[in-house]
């Protein structure tokens, strides 16, 4: 016995069992069309099991040909204009469920929000800007003191935080001809301004001014 | 064979049903996650609570503690920091019915852009429900917002079941990293004035300056005719929600906002000189400030928001004088709308 004919025979076990791939049933189907050797063994193996089972009526007539002519005589009915716009109207039927399926896949993949990152990523996030790779140079000691303060009025627990970053980080392209005092005054500003037009106008009441650090809620004082 | 074609119908029938009724289902939830978060607007705004929340962003994390009472058709709010030095923030608004730009918005009824265009929430936003979960010993309704496009952000929101109050909102970068989150850890809804302790705040109230004006109904906008400055490129579905004009600083601000996003832009010439163009970042929030030199004279124009990085450097650059400066100022008056020169730190 062949090896192909071998994996055949184990192809057609893992049928009976209710076990084969879709590649085997595949291989399958195709064999069994092509030659009848294949299909008496799956009739044997029927007649066997059903043996096996103790079911009465063992009747060894193979009713396929029979069945297979009937169809064939039958299809000459089908070609009814209704039964051909139920046929296409299912086959349009499938596609449109597939599409739709297909949306919503891609939709549930698309959804950046379904990964959503555990908590713990929070210490370490690094805001990276895809469309933005410019050279990125973090401020050395400008904006460094509000974390100092922080760190200073928090009593020193914060210090022992592995994970204090600077607070504000800065791109810069033109030449250093400012102060930074000047630069971290008017970004505080800013943001102070900022957090409190959030908090007026948006509907997220008072949470935007719990953004504001300690120098940005005295610069709003201000 | 009539078994056959009996089967093939049933099939068909089968598949033409789960097509009808798979639409209205999707489309139920997709309101209902939408009623969700006007349900959210309003709570937030109608409803006595106090309650301790979280807010972090990159390793750092503060807790404040927050009071928000209705007495009288006013708002009374107060904001105590939990941690570092000490700080409160009282605020008092005066009419509950007072709707604001991002409120309209977010309540989900169209906002009117000009006569013919509205701007909805859900034009530039999914919604979608994603389960339950519980946060600050309560049930909630876990809703991630979806942005549309790149200018804006998306978000994980929890609401209250019960209430309908925002018990946590996780601000969502595109690549689905959080930048920022608010989560309570504890609230207790309802209580008097008294019980949650805004009698003894009474004089510190008076103090506090009414916040008022910027209402809207839902026909009118804010007007923008007063200001010297047109935005030439706004991201689709952000409009003006409030602006001030010159203050003794020099500084003149605009705010928009698309009902979930929100940014400022600062206009100031006296700090034109001393700084440099450049974009910094804070937690979520980025700042980009660049410079324009229109009719010889210096402006420093920065854009404040939590919103991306491109999309604030893009309307920094858009923004240009729509009319010539008062005659006080040193430019010279050219009655056309002036190109603007903008120098932007992005290469």
């Amino acid at each position: 016995m062949s090896d192909h004919k071998e994996r055949l025979d184990q192809s057609l076990s893992a049928l009976m069992d209710g076990e084969a791939t879709d590649m085997e049933l595949h291989r399958l189907l195709k064999e069994v069309s092509e030659g009848s050797e294949l299909r008496d063994k799956w009739k044997r193996y029927h007649m066997v099991s059903s043996a096996l089972k103790g079911d009465a009526a063992i009747t060894p007539i193979d009713y396929s040909a029979a069945i297979s002519a009937a169809i064939d005589e039958e299809s000459s009915h089908r070609q009814s204009v209704l039964a051909g716009f139920v046929g296409s109207a299912g086959r349009f039927a499938i596609a449109a469920s597939v599409a739709l399926v297909a949306v919503l896949g891609v939709q549930q993949l698309n959804s950046p929000l379904d990964s959503v990152a555990p908590v713990s990523e929070f210490a370490g996030i690094e805001q990276v800007d895809e469309e933005n790779v410019g050279p990125a140079i973090q401020f050395p000691s400008g904006f460094q003191p509000i974390i100092n303060a922080r760190t200073v009025s928090a009593g020193g627990n914060n210090k022992s935080s592995q994970f204090v970053t600077p607070v504000i980080e800065v791109r810069q392209q033109a030449e250093r001809n400012y102060s930074e005092a000047q630069l971290r005054a008017y970004m505080n500003d800013v943001m102070a301004r900022h957090s409190n037009h959030a908090a007026l106008n948006s509907n997220q009441g008072m949470l935007p001014f719990a953004r504001l650090n300690e120098a940005e809620a005295a610069a709003e004082k201000e | 064979m009539v078994f056959l074609s009996f089967v093939k119908k049933i099939k068909v029938a089968a598949l033409v049903a789960a097509v009808l009724l798979h639409g209205p289902l999707f489309a139920a939830q997709m309101e209902s996650a939408h009623d969700l978060i006007s349900k959210m607007a309003k709570a937030s705004r109608e409803l006595n609570y106090q309650g301790l929340f979280t807010y972090e962003y990159r390793g750092n994390l503060t807790s404040v503690k927050l009071t928000h009472a209705v007495q009288d058709g006013q708002i009374y709010e107060r904001m105590q920091h939990m941690d570092g030095v000490q700080r409160n923030a009282l605020r008092r608004t005066d009419n509950v019915d007072c709707l604001r730009t991002g409120d309209m918005l977010l309540r989900g009824s169209a906002y009117r852009l000009n006569d013919q265009s509205y701007a909805r929430l859900e034009d530039f936003y999914e919604f979608h429900i994603k389960g339950q979960g519980r946060i600050a010993n309560r049930q909630v309704v876990m809703i991630h917002v979806l942005p549309k496009d790149k200018h804006r952000y998306g978000y994980v929101v929890a609401i209250d079941k019960e209430s309908g109050l925002l018990l946590q909102s996780v601000l969502m970068s595109h690549t689905g990293k959080p930048l920022e989150r608010f989560q309570f850890v504890d609230i207790q809804i309802g209580g008097s004035m008294a019980e949650l302790g805004f009698d003894s705040e009474a004089s510190d109230f008076s103090d506090v300056a009414l916040d008022q004006g910027n209402c809207i109904d839902s026909n009118s906008q804010i007007t923008t005719s007063a200001s010297r400055w047109s935005t030439q490129w706004m991201p689709p579905g952000f409009v003006m929600a409030s602006h001030k004009l010159v203050d003794n600083q020099g500084q003149e601000s605009m705010m928009f906002t698309d009902g979930l996003a929100v940014f400022s832009v600062f206009i100031d010439i006296d700090k034109a000189r001393s700084l440099p163009a450049i974009e910094a970042n804070l937690g979520a929030t980025v700042a980009v400030l660049t410079k324009a030199e229109i009719n010889n004279q210096e402006y420093a124009i920065c854009v404040v928001g939590e919103i991306p990085r491109a999309t604030a450097s893009q309307i920094a650059s858009a923004i240009s004088m729509s009319s010539p400066p008062p005659p006080s100022s040193p430019a010279s008056s050219s009655p056309s709308p002036s190109p603007l020169t903008s120098k932007s730190p992005l290469p």
